[in-house]
């Protein structure tokens, strides 16, 4: 994208997030039966979509990295960038779906499949960030983040089957009442979107300057490493060292 | 029926507080990392 | 060379620096029981919760003991650029994997038979089903030494080894450590027979984390 490209596109996510926050808080009704709490939903929903998706790039981008015909590092650093802003989300939607649950199931946490399915996502990424920023070099980190990240995208399915079996086998009555069925329509299935479509806007901003900055600091190290081998031969040959 | 307005500030609140911090740390970043780009070329 | 006698060379010389350093026998078998004692302070042995709370107690002491191992497998490749003759042995790098979670498998295997007495002395447990706790055991020390041995080499040359092996490794026993729990649960106090989805979701991770290190190790291996 050029510059006034992403200039614009940032621009319009700002305004449409704007948008969804005066439409989210002011405009859609409150819940009739869960009240006001019902919109932390308008966050909830994007964060707990973009979590997934973000870790479905990173994903995509390792596998395409580990493909000899479409390696680059912009793969690596895409898996990184997508991956770190993809935690983020994780954390808020945690962190959002637990104040929802408070006044609405009158507990924080509840060991239900999804959460904790999340919860163990969350630090499966954690230490996917952790490992990124320890390798050292450009080539070593490739390939071990590469894998790492698709076993712990492949963990995924295993652990929610795990967890959702011990829920049902130790079934203690369920949270989910038909009753909290949220009955969406009109002003709130508007806004419901809006916030889904804005928020995966803020994601393709955040994930690309993520990257740009990457691509940058991958380029700056280069350099510098380039300059300090240079620094070191010319130390090493008082003469000029023939160039060949 | 509970408004529970508390609840919603603190989730709107940590949210945009969060993707602040995060943006603005990106948005720092990306600008020193640009300025040493050029500098260096 | 077949690549199981290559593996049985790997966790040979494994087995042999333990038995020789007896860091397994004197620092992660004790690691083990003092957790499990640590585990009785916390929780208090009066109310008779200990025993029912015993098979996630036993596994939550194996699982933090495991970390241990691993991280010692990992070690002994680290001083004098061991990792490299490794490297150039010419030894396949599924078989490397093998013998080195067969290696860890070992300890582990040692190590639960210590906790499985110390739960019996210490939580009052009496051991009913054996062949559901041996099945469960088997399949779960596979897994865990199979997904550490993968995550050993990922982090293996990194100066952060030590602290990265953990965070990478429990989440991804959250499988077996759910599913070891449960099928103790059930064999020592409830119905056993509902122990063998759970016996048989820890075969699966097994068999899914032994082929992922058989595919990755060599790669990994390779980079590190």
């Amino acid at each position: 994208m050029s510059r006034n490209a992403r200039r614009v596109f940032g621009g319009v996510t700002l305004v449409l997030l704007a948008i969804t926050a005066v439409l989210a808080l002011w405009v859609s009704p409150a819940d009739k039966e869960q009240g006001d709490a019902m919109r932390l939903l308008y966050l909830h929903v994007p964060t707990a979509w973009l979590a997934y998706l973000a870790f479905f790039v990173t994903a995509l981008a390792s596998a395409l990295w580990l493909w000899p015909r479409t390696r680059s590092t912009t793969w690596d650093l895409l898996a990184g960038a997508s991956a770190e802003v993809g935690v983020l989300f994780t954390g808020l939607m945690l962190m959002l779906g637990s104040l929802w649950g408070r006044p609405i199931w009158g507990t924080w946490w509840e060991w239900d499949a999804r959460l904790t399915t999340t919860a163990v996502l969350f630090f499966l990424y954690l230490g996917y960030l952790a490992l990124r920023r320890t390798a050292d070099t450009s080539e070593q980190r490739g390939k071990r983040c590469a894998i790492a990240a698709l076993i712990a995208f492949a963990d995924v399915p295993i652990v929610h089957f795990s967890v959702n079996w011990w829920q049902t086998l130790h079934q203690t009555g369920t949270v989910f009442n038909p009753k909290l069925d949220v009955q969406i329509h009109g002003t709130m299935a508007v806004t419901l979107l809006l916030s889904v479509l804005s928020f995966t806007m803020l994601y393709v901003c955040l994930t690309l300057s993520r990257l740009r900055l990457a691509e940058l600091e991958e380029g700056r190290e280069q350099r510098e490493l380039e300059l300090a081998i240079a620094e070191r031969i010319a130390a090493e040959h008082p003469e000029p060292a023939v160039t060949v | 029926m509970d408004h529970n307005w508390g609840y919603v500030a603190a989730g709107y609140g940590i949210t945009t507080g969060a993707l602040l911090v995060y943006g603005g740390w990106l948005w720092n970043r990306l600008r020193r990392a640009q300025q040493s780009a050029t500098d260096g070329d | 060379m077949s690549i199981l006698r290559e593996a049985r060379l790997v966790a040979a010389k494994d087995l042999r620096i333990e038995r020789r350093s007896r860091v397994a026998l004197q620092q992660i078998v004790p690691f083990g029981v003092i957790v499990l004692v640590l585990f009785a302070f916390a929780i208090d042995p009066d109310r008779g919760l200990l025993p029912r709370l015993a098979p996630g107690l036993f596994w939550a002491a194996l699982l933090l003991a495991s970390i241990l191992a691993v991280n010692r497998s990992f070690a002994v490749e680290e001083a004098n650029g061991a990792r490299d003759g490794l490297r150039l042995s010419g030894l396949d790098g599924a078989a490397i994997f093998l013998g080195k979670a067969a290696a860890i498998a070992a300890e582990l295997a040692l190590l639960e038979l210590v906790l499985g007495v110390g739960v019996i002395v210490l939580y009052d447990v009496t051991p009913r089903n054996a062949l559901v706790l041996f099945l469960t055991a088997v399949a779960a020390t596979i897994a865990l030494a199979a997904t550490g041995t993968v995550y050993g080499i990922v982090a293996a040359g990194l100066r952060v080894r030590e602290t990265l092996v953990p965070l990478l490794v429990l989440p991804a026993v959250t499988p077996v450590m759910l599913g070891a729990t449960r099928a103790f649960e059930s064999a020592l106090g409830g119905v056993p027979s509902e122990a063998w989805p759970w016996v048989q979701l820890l075969g699966a991770c097994a068999v899914l984390s032994v082929i992922v290190g058989v595919l990755a190790f060599g790669p990994l291996l390779e980079e590190s």
